[in-house]
């Protein structure tokens, strides 16, 4: 190639993709926002779970996380990176058809998600409760906009690549590997599934994929967007290429071993969890280089803050993403774990993320788009800095609130007396004292949403005042691909102009961490003495376990007795590696909304539960769980028992000839039992072929499977 | 802002517009990068083969704590003293107030038995209905039978009061009593 400085050339940009995308965020960002303000009036007053299943917490909360990161996040991603890449390779998107079938089959995808989670087709994992067949098209759509991107870079008029695409490619190939490893599992029918990972080795990977799905769909997109966005709108240089080396590689390597930090104190592996505090520690400085880099790029433009609503949301979102990146490794630290771990503090920390870096990033991204797509002016200016205003003030609201009620609850969990007695025995009791903090989120979330939908006014008012529809405009750039460097060039610079080294780099980076990580747990028999085998769940309780799954009640209910004092004194010995050797998915949970249900087994009797899952209040007055009178309607599926007996057997777990076999009679026959004894103790006939029986054999089993010492006693730990 | 004092580490390159400076790292960060890694390393070498206390030794040390603060092992439940709590009407306000909120559910709020047995009826299944007797059940509960153990769960004065409320209203006859399980105890 001979040296020249470039030819001029014509590109048409794809921005109607752009729209497109815009437009869906703004529609899916109403409907995740109002299914989060739903779950927090639930909370609040738990007449809001209306007692129609659909709608009842377990199934709204996935339904508002699922929205929330893949269909608000999801498109806004989308739109930035299809419009900021364009520009920044000087070339058209790859195919218009594939970007195109990348829009629809992402929002079917949506659209069955928002149909099978309020339904309980769910595979009771967090963040990826969706069902296999919604996961393969997952997978397909996602391969999709990665041969779409890729093809883009291929055809780039643009020989480097600036740090915005760095990060796409990281998110794009280190996404795919996510979904796919933590996806794996097998069906049982078409909404039914079994994964191939059980306990530990389940919560491990859980977590890997639960943590670096905040780290590559929440962060890494968004901080390509802001590298984009931050120095357009404020027209100023980006501080620091070199930082901008430093943290991207930082940040790529070390995010991905950190997933362990969710599971400090659980029956994983000391190592592992060692491992994640570790690379947690390590991530706040590389963190920190995106905040750096994107706050110092507004040097010399600070006044842009007083009026430029734009700017206003690209400073307080990576302010919030500062913020969160320093309470991660906080929390990470084993003592602040051992009292945030399963409180509001965890919930107030992803808020603070999720409202303020992404969504505020989100919203000056579409402030700063709109009228340019539009080829238009912002409606009111005035109207955007109230809606800033406002949502600010939400998301403070909203993060105190649940931090002051987190921490308040981790320590009346762990109060203990002179005596060496609990001081709060009774859980409901440090549910209460939160309730109203509870209230206070609420309305603090609905200030946020208020905020929104004053945008969505100013958005729809900037749109209409648009001049008509003309001709797309070609854009003339100057083809730099082939230039030759003139002077020495630093080898990452090299490396820049190489995308497809950068991207292969860029996978093997993560992979390390994740192969170091995830390999060893593989082999649970290290890990498990052959003396410590227990049984596996009956049939009848292996249907209860379902129902537990399809209703969610993980989002309220920990399965996990955490090794410290508080909670041997309040739930009995610590969880083992053994008693969740055959679960699939691990049920470990992440929150305490209700108390850990890990030994809740024979606690109470069979009537307690009756009645408890119909009118929870019935038993405890002042419970805030919700009621589940369908499960007194709905039949146990006996028949569909010895499909799902036999997968689990196919993936290890030691039933017997007799349980494939039979494993729908043994089942009637449990469950006639139990249907007779709660009859004896004064409930109506005719509930044996009814779930609530199920349900109430799966909650008796749990901590009774040990073979030796079938019943353990609350504070006998040694 | 044409003279800003970045201008020198401007790059020559821009990307649709796009220029960066190339300012060199802040002291603090590098610090805080390198820090971290080098805590790191050592809290690692530290759990894994510096003799790190493991998390089931952390445990056995703080229950040994929690068990030496509660050194009484003699039983705290002696007839005299529960039966003066009987002849005291602020014992028996409590006793009435702990089983409205705990006992009611499964004993029923007029003490007649739901889910566990009638408690004002003659007949005993633990013990002879005795105020040991009752007092010992309730702290240790009847764990495969469904009646829990209220020894973690309750304070000890609220464990002898509800013993008492329950010996002192023997003889009620509530409406829908539960049938008698148990062995009849004669006084
Ligand atoms: C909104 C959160 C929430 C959901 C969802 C929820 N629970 Fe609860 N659960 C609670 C709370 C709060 C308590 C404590 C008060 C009480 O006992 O009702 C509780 C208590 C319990 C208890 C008694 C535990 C004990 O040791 O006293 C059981 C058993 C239980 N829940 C089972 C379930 C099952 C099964 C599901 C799913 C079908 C479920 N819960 C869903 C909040 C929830
Ligand atoms: C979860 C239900 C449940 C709760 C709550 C409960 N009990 Fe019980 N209780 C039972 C059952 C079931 C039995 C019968 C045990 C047996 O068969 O030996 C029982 C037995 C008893 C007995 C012995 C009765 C006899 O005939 O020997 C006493 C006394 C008693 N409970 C007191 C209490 C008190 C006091 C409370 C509240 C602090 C309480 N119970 C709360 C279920 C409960």
């Amino acid at each position: 190639m001979s040296e020249h400085n470039g030819n001029l050339e014509q590109v048409y940009y794809d921005d109607e993709i752009v729209k497109k995308f815009i437009m869906a965020t703004l529609v899916f960002a109403g409907i995740a926002f109002l299914a989060g303000l739903l779950a927090a009036l639930q909370m609040a007053f738990h007449p809001f779970n209306t007692n129609l299943e659909w709608l009842t917490f377990g199934r709204l909360r996935p339904l508002h996380t699922n929205a929330a990161i893949f269909a608000f996040a999801g498109n806004a991603i989308f739109a930035g990176i299809y419009h900021s890449t364009q520009r920044l390779l000087k070339t058209r998107l790859f195919s218009d058809t594939l970007s195109n079938i990348h829009f629809w089959g992402w929002q079917l995808i949506i659209l069955a998600a928002a149909i099978t989670l309020p339904l309980g087709y769910s595979q009771g994992k967090e963040y990826a409760e969706l069902e296999w067949p919604i996961d393969i098209a997952i997978t397909l759509i996602w391969v999709v906009f990665a041969v779409n991107f890729f093809g883009t870079l291929a055809r780039r008029r643009e020989k480097h690549l600036y740090v915005a695409l760095w990060f796409y490619i990281a998110t794009i190939v280190t996404v795919a590997v996510l979904h796919i490893v933590n996806a794996l599992s097998i069906p049982v029918s078409l909404f039914k599934s079994y994964p191939v990972y059980a306990g530990i080795q389940d919560a491990m990977v859980q977590w890997w994929y639960g943590h670096n799905a905040v780290a590559f769909f929440l962060t890494t997109p968004f901080l390509g967007l802001m590298y984009y966005y931050m120095p357009k709108a404020a027209n100023r240089p980006v501080y620091s290429y070199r930082l901008s080396i430093i943290h991207f590689w930082a940040l790529v390597f070390i995010y991905i071993w950190a997933g362990p930090h969710h599971l400090l104190y659980t029956s994983l592996p000391e190592w592992a969890q060692t491992l994640g505090v570790v690379f947690s520690l390590m991530l706040w400085a590389p963190s920190w280089g995106g905040m750096i880099n994107g706050l110092l790029t507004l040097r010399g433009a600070w006044h842009l803050l007083r009026t430029d609503p734009v700017i206003k949301f690209f400073a307080a979102a990576v302010t919030f993403y500062g913020m969160s990146t320093f309470e991660g490794p906080l929390l990470s630290i084993k003592s602040v774990s051992a009292l945030a771990h399963y409180t509001d503090w965890i919930i107030g920390h992803v808020h603070g993320g999720a409202l303020g870096w992404n969504g505020f990033l989100t919203f000056g991204m579409i402030y700063f788009l709109v009228p340019r797509l539009w080829k238009t002016e912002l409606y009111s200016i005035k109207l955007a800095t109230t809606h800033f205003w406002i949502g600010f003030m939400g998301i403070i609201g909203y993060y105190l609130s649940m931090v002051t009620a987190g921490i308040t609850q981790g320590l009346m969990w762990r109060a203990i007396d002179a005596q060496g007695k609990l001081v709060y025995p009774d859980f409901v009791e440090t549910v209460n004292q939160i309730v109203p903090l509870y209230w206070v989120r609420a309305f603090s979330g609905l200030l946020f949403i208020i905020g929104f939908f004053l945008m969505c006014y100013n958005l729809y008012k900037t749109i209409r005042s648009a001049p008509a529809r003309s001709e797309p405009q070609p854009t003339e750039v100057k083809n730099t691909r082939w230039v030759v460097a003139a002077g020495h060039e630093t080898p990452h610079r090299s490396l820049e102009g190489m995308a497809t080294v950068f991207t292969v780099l860029a996978l093997v980076a993560i992979l390390v961490g994740s192969v170091i990580e995830i390999y060893p747990t593989l082999n649970m028999h290290k890990y498990v003495p052959r003396d410590a085998a227990i049984e596996p769940l009956t049939p009848l309780e292996l249907a209860g376990r379902d129902l537990y799954l399809r209703e969610g009640c993980y989002v309220c209910h920990s399965q996990q007795i955490r090794p410290l004092v508080a909670e041997v004194l309040r739930y009995g010995d610590p969880s083992t590696i053994a008693e969740s050797m055959y679960d699939r998915p691990f049920q470990w949970g992440s929150k305490r909304t209700g108390p850990d249900l890990a030994r809740v087994g024979n606690k109470y009797p069979d009537l307690w539960h009756f009645r408890h899952m119909l009118d929870p209040r019935s038993v405890v007055q002042q419970s805030l769980m919700p009621a589940y009178p369908w499960m007194l309607q709905k039949k146990t599926d006996f028949v569909g028992l010895r499909k799902r007996v036999t997968v689990l057997k196919n993936l290890g777990v030691p039933y017997t000839e007799e349980h494939l076999a039979n494993a729908d009679v043994m089942a009637e026959k449990q469950a006639a039992e139990i249907g007779k004894a709660l009859v004896a103790q004064g409930a109506p006939e005719g509930v044996e072929n009814k779930e609530i029986v199920a349900m109430i054999a799966y909650l008796q089993s749990l901590g009774q499977k040990r073979k030796a010492n079938r019943t353990t006693q609350v504070g006998k730990a040694e | 802002m044409a003279d800003n004092k970045d201008d020198k580490y401007l790059m020559d390159h821009n990307y649709d517009g796009i220029q960066e400076y190339d300012n060199p790292l802040p002291a603090w960060w590098l610090i805080t990068f390198f820090g971290t890694i080098i805590f790191g390393f050592h809290y690692w070498i530290h759990y894994e083969f510096g003799g790190g206390q493991t998390l089931a030794d952390e445990l056995k040390g703080d229950l040994a704590i929690v068990k030496s603060l509660n050194p009484s092992t003699d039983n705290p439940d002696k007839e005299e003293t529960l039966a003066a709590l009987v002849s005291s009407d602020t014992a028996k306000t409590l006793g009435k107030e702990v089983y409205g909120a705990k006992c009611a559910v499964c004993h029923g709020p007029e003490l007649q038995g739901l889910i566990g047995p009638n408690l004002v009826d003659e007949y005993w299944i633990q013990g002879k209905g005795k105020l040991v007797d009752i007092a010992v059940v309730v702290r240790k509960g009847v764990l495969d039978k469904g009646m829990p153990n209220w020894d973690n769960q309750l304070k000890e004065e609220e464990i002898q009061s509800v013993t008492a409320y329950i010996y002192a209203s023997r003889g009620n006859k509530p409406a829908n009593p539960k049938a008698p399980q148990g062995e009849k105890v004669v006084e």
